[in-house]
């Protein structure tokens, strides 16, 4: 079980553009397992741990909001800020998170994200 | 959600922050005596002098605990019930050390109740007690400190 996340990670942080993958505790917003964070300079604050449980608090009230629109479960959450994007794929029990950058191929950032999760759930 | 009411007013500010941020549905600022400087969430003092007393006596449990099987105190302690949870944790204002103990339920999470209280911890740390305060040591009369800070919280007609 440990292994196959490990390996969603390392697939997810190889793509071009992503700087961390993680795969989130759904409920308790820890993370399980996560990927190194690139492009950030040794002994500088890491930004993951926070991250990681907020964006699994963000994802539970969005699967609320859209329970509650009658739409059914979140398929995939993009959040776009000035300087990167975060995106995030509900699997059960865990939450797939990526922290990737402006310019990064979104399509197949989101393919591979779902694609993972499909496996997960 | 109730505002904190505070027995020390320099902790009231953090302690609303962290109370809003982490979405905890209450919580108690101790002395590891088992003194209360602040609470929210409470609406009597027999219930704050119960939390009080339970969360100095785990903290100490605790901090044994860890010293025998880690060699070193456990700080932290998290309880998953079915519907609620309880976080407990020591924090630092100058060289006075305080506990915090606190209750969520699903409308918040472990990770995000960690974060913010990382964040509580950071504040309190440039603040400290107005005044030395010479009777948190452990003087014998733990049930009178405790009435003290408790008629602070809520009023000698609060009990």
């Amino acid at each position: 079980m440990k292994g196959a996340l490990a390996e969603t990670v390392t697939t997810l942080s190889h793509l071009p553009g992503v700087l961390a993958a993680m795969v989130v505790g759904a409920s308790d917003g820890l993370i399980v397992e996560t990927s190194a964070m690139k492009g950030v300079a040794l002994g500088a604050a890491d930004s993951r741990k926070h991250t990681a449980a907020l964006a699994a608090y963000l994802y539970s009230k969005v699967t609320r909001a859209s329970d509650t629109a009658r739409l059914g479960t979140p398929a995939f959450m993009r959040l776009e800020a000035e300087q990167g994007q975060i995106c995030i794929v509900g699997a059960r029990d865990v939450v797939l998170v990526t922290i990737v950058t402006p310019d990064v191929n979104l399509g197949r950032v989101r393919l591979d994200m779902m694609k993972a999760a499909g496996n997960k759930s | 959600m109730s505002h904190p009411t505070v027995a020390e007013p320099w902790v009231a500010k953090p302690l609303a922050r962290l109370m809003e941020d982490a979405r905890l549905i209450s919580g108690v600022l101790l002395y590891p005596t088992g003194k209360a400087v602040g609470q929210f969430g409470f609406s009597n003092a027999a219930d704050v002098m119960s939390v009080c007393a339970l969360t100095s006596a785990i903290n100490a449990s605790a901090r044994e605990l860890g010293r025998q099987l880690d060699g070193k105190p456990f700080y932290e302690m998290h309880h998953a019930g079915a519907e609620r949870q309880v976080f407990m944790a020591r924090c630092l204002a100058g060289s006075q050390e305080f506990l915090f103990v606190g209750v969520f339920d699903q409308e918040s999470s472990f990770g995000v109740v960690e974060i913010y209280f990382e964040e509580f911890q950071k504040a309190l740390e440039k603040l400290s007690p107005e005044t030395p305060k010479p009777g948190v040591g452990p003087s014998g009369d733990f049930e009178g400190e405790l009435n003290r800070s408790l008629d602070k919280l809520f009023g000698p007609l609060g009990r």
